[in-house]
């Protein structure tokens, strides 16, 4: 489903990916940890240019989304296609990133409506169900600031999901919440995993990874370092940099 | 009370009307039309720049330097008494309108452009994640964020500019200040008549800051607030 292939990225002259090479089956849900500044952001921001590589090859569901060699494109894609591969990735920031102006209904709608041209009619519908989703119907006509880090996050997941993307990307979804709040925003993924959908989790919620996630990618100064089962991450694992730092968050 | 005083309290009376009118026929149209084409130039310039739109965006950053580091009164002087002698002559109106929708344009896209860099970038990337082109963006999420923050300093440029209209009496424009100008030539009492245009301009300005406070009041109360 998604495939990098010697993906290298440096702001300036500090190296942040460094030859990483990962593939993600479809229905398959891959935590990245590692320790903040080890590239984990940025590889996911990466998948739907909102940070450009500097070289390698990206793939989603086997076509191409990105080549480039020494920060030039080798493939140009026009601004249509850029936007065709993002509502191909749904994407949930770490500070929600919801639109202040607009009720929470709003929110999930307005992609629908401008990217997918969907009827008013249509995308209300949509929204109303993903909305009722996360459960947050009651909260429909409010506007973001009226509701908590835990309920902006989930209309962040629901706006996310409005598009059908193939695939949903997660940067450290639960970081800027308060913790009795976490919990809820991952009930919600996990409900999403559930039903089968690709997730590319960046997190820090090991308890999460744990659970529910098939892989873990543990990453430390912008490379992979290890890629592993859960059970092998945290109870076995085969590094000495991936045992170092568990052993400091555990 | 002396005769002086009989003499100034009757000047002012008699003068009040034709200030006023000067002000209602003169000042305020011009203040009004520079205002609103200034600002199309000003949104014109910010989008510009902000979208670093190549070439125009050096042609308007060139702008916006030789308006902002110019006097007001030169630019006005160059457009009515300096373009004829290169063939180009415009009526006194038409050169202040010239001149200060220049000047609200390139004051006025600082504003803009401005409130647009402040909102978040969060919110250019959530909407580039959903797919929205940057032309959607501006329209959908950035500017209507942007405006909230531009009103009160735009409203302010605009009561600088029913000020500044004053400078347009020096290109002959008859505006309530050079009907000032002549009643205090014909009279010689220019404390007091200049005091009265003073009055005049407070007034206007007075209720302009009355509406734009209840404009604010009415955008601060409309939907969302920031957290």
């Amino acid at each position: 489903m998604i495939r990098l292939e010697n993906v290298y990225k440096s702001f300036g002259s500090l190296e942040v990916l460094k030859n990483i090479n990962l593939t993600i089956e479809k229905g398959e849900v891959v935590c990245i940890i590692g320790p903040s500044g080890s590239g984990k952001s940025t590889l996911l921001r990466s998948l739907n240019h909102l940070e450009r590589i500097t070289s390698g090859k990206l793939y989603i569901d086997n076509e191409l989304v990105d080549e480039r060699a020494n920060d030039r494109d080798i493939h140009k894609f026009s601004p249509k296609r850029v936007s065709e591969i993002c509502s191909e990735l749904g994407m949930v920031f770490q500070r929600f990133n919801l639109f202040p102006h607009m009720t929470v209904l709003e929110n999930v709608m307005l992609a629908p409506r401008k990217v997918r041209n969907l009827t008013k009619k249509e995308a209300e519908e949509a929204a109303l169900e993903l909305v009722a989703k996360v459960g947050l119907t009651d909260k429909k006509d409010e506007y973001p600031s009226r509701l908590s880090g835990g309920q902006q996050q989930r209309v962040a997941i629901a706006r996310a999901l409005a598009m059908e993307p193939k695939i949903m990307l997660f940067d450290e979804p639960t970081s800027a919440l308060d913790p009795e709040l976490v919990i809820e925003v991952l009930d919600v993924m996990k409900a999403l995993a559930s039903e089968g959908m690709t997730m590319l989790v960046v997190t820090h919620e090991m308890g999460f990874a744990r659970e529910v996630a098939d892989r873990v990618v543990f990453m430390d100064k912008g490379e992979i370092v290890e890629i592993d089962s859960p059970e092998n991450i945290f109870n076995n694992p085969s590094q000495n940099r991936t045992r170092e730092f568990l052993s400091r968050i555990l | 009370m002396d005769d002086r005083m009989v003499r100034v309290i009757g000047i002012l009376i008699d003068s009040f009307i034709p200030l006023l009118k000067a002000g209602v026929m003169f000042t305020v149209p011009l203040t009004i039309i520079s205002f609103i084409l200034g600002l199309i130039v000003a949104f014109t310039v910010a989008i510009i720049r902000v979208t670093n739109f190549k070439p125009l965006n050096g042609i308007v950053k060139f702008y916006v330097w030789i308006v902002r580091g110019t006097p007001l009164l030169v630019q006005l002087f160059i457009i009515f008494y300096g373009l004829p002698s290169i063939g180009i002559i415009l009526s006194a109106l038409v050169s202040a309108i010239i001149g200060f929708t220049l000047s609200v344009g390139a004051y006025g896209s600082e504003i803009i452009r401005a409130a647009i860099l402040s909102v978040p970038k969060g919110q250019w990337e959530a909407a580039h994640a959903l797919g929205l082109s940057k032309s959607q963006t501006l329209l959908y999420i950035i500017l209507p964020q942007a405006i909230k923050v531009a009103i009160p300093p735009i409203a302010n440029s605009f009561i600088s500019l029913v000020k500044d209209t004053s400078l347009a009496a020096a290109v002959t424009f008859s505006d309530l200040f050079q009907v000032a100008q002549q009643i205090t030539a014909r009279t010689y009492e220019p404390l007091w008549l200049y005091m009265e245009a003073a009055f005049i301009y407070l007034i206007f300005c007075s209720v302009l800051t009355m509406i734009q406070s209840k404009l604010e009041v009415r955008f601060m109360k409309s939907g969302y607030s920031h957290d």
